[in-house]
């Protein structure tokens, strides 16, 4: 697959299998193409040319199939800034159709329980980072796709990362992981290393 | 969940925070109250001429409130990203236009209460001459320019959009909205309101149109 934005290329005839089940390492430097990789999988973009299936789901034709069942982790929180932590995941649950008993839990689990009712505004980056954790951790989606996961986390948040990857390791779910943290993904059934948008080795 | 679930919990979503960060009733509001006293000021103190002029200017004062509300519709979306958790979401993308649509026309139902006596105090419009017309003008209008504001309100969230996108598309599109809505509040306001059926048919006609048009196409400008 192809991705171009304008007239620079984000992804360049990409051609990737992933075994169901396994963590997929994706590594390179910055601008190599690894978040374009990892939105392209998780439908956030259109390949500009190729096709290619995502858990048996034809990209192109079968993008809300691929949603139901995929998680995309990426540098922006997407919260709203003036709703609260257990508001953000409330929204999230009425949008992909999970029970809403299912929030303080999530919040629990990322350190945020405390913080539950307060406006997202008000949290550093750290924080909000650990409530789009806790978002993704309100399903127990078929393919994790995390993009940076490690970005602006203290050690503590790194571990509830590391713990969400085992755990859907061990049930049998797909992660791919893009991270520059050299220390993380020892686990990985394969890594690829990426540069100016092509899978370079 | 359902289509009329997805679009409820959209448009709860956008009131909440509409609520908390008071836009339309810090910004929109004297906005509009601005615009009415500038216009007031300018065409003079004769009260016939202000009386003529209150019905456009009171519909002036709605379309820019609503240009304005729907760009904050989508405003939101784009801080951190939010608007591409909507497109992720395994919904009927038709719900985000509805719920954003919903969201536009309390906010916009609310500021033409305040406006609309801000209007009959400056400009001596007469409201109980004929109100359930002037009811019915104002409800009509304020679906299709809620209509408008949430479909192409998405446009001006696109990486390379700019400010002017917004009102460079929904003000000439708004405008048979204007032209009806005027008409329908100077016959309403002038005792004539029998006449303003086919004003308020106009109106219907719009809402109907750009409602379909919306639900239809709005899944594929969230894509692209």
């Amino acid at each position: 697959m192809t991705r171009v934005f304008g007239a620079a290329p984000g992804l360049v005839r990409a051609s990737l299998t992933v075994e169901r089940g396994d963590l997929l390492l994706v590594r390179g430097p910055n601008g190599a193409g690894k978040s374009t990789l990892l939105r392209v999988i998780g439908t956030a973009l259109a390949p500009t040319y190729g096709s290619g299936a995502v858990l048996g789901f034809d990209l192109a034709l079968e993008r809300d199939e691929i949603r139901r069942r995929t998680e995309l982790l990426g540098h922006r929180t997407r919260l709203y800034e003036d709703l609260t932590a257990a508001e953000n995941l409330r929204f999230a649950c009425a949008m992909h159709g999970v029970a809403l008993s299912a929030v303080p839990a999530a919040l629990a689990r990322v350190g945020l329980a405390d913080v539950a009712k307060e406006r997202v505004s008000g949290f550093s980056q750290g924080m909000r980072q650990r409530v789009a954790l806790a978002r993704a951790l309100l399903r127990r989606p078929e393919l994790l796709l995390l993009d940076e996961p490690y970005a602006g986390l203290d050690a503590e948040a790194k571990e509830i990362v590391d713990a969400a990857i085992a755990e859907a390791l061990a049930d049998g779910r797909t992660v791919v992981l893009a991270t520059h943290d050299l220390q993380r993904g020892g686990t990985a059934a394969r890594t690829i290393v990426m540069d100016q948008g092509r899978i370079v080795g | 969940m359902t289509l009329v679930g997805q679009s409820v919990a959209i448009a709860a979503k956008d009131l909440r925070i509409e609520v908390r960060g008071r836009y339309a009733l810090g910004s929109v509001l004297p906005f509009a109250g601005t615009l009415l006293v500038a216009f007031g000021l300018s065409l003079g103190p004769g009260r016939t001429l202000l009386a003529e002029t209150a019905p456009g200017l009171l519909w002036l004062a709605v379309l820019f409130a609503s240009v304005l509300s729907s760009r904050r519709a989508y405003e939101h979306e784009g801080e951190d990203g939010a608007l591409e958790g909507l497109l992720l979401a395994p919904i009927d993308k038709a719900a985000v236009f509805i719920g954003k649509g919903i969201a536009i026309a309390v906010q916009l139902l609310a500021l033409e209460l305040a406006i609309v006596l801000l209007v009959s105090g400056l400009f001596d419009l007469s409201l109980a001459v004929a109100p359930l017309t002037l009811v019915a003008a104002l409800f009509l209008g304020t679906i299709g320019l809620a209509a408008v504001g949430s479909l192409f309100g998405v446009l001006a969230e696109a990486p390379r959009a700019r400010e002017a996108v917004l009102p460079l598309l929904v003000l000439p599109l708004a405008t048979p909205v204007l032209i009806a809505g005027v008409r329908a509040t100077a016959l309403a306001t002038a005792g004539r309101a029998g006449e303003a059926g086919s004003w308020l048919g106009l109106l219907l006609a719009f809402d109907l149109v750009f409602v379909s048009v919306g639900t239809l196409v709005f899944g594929f400008l969230l894509e692209e």
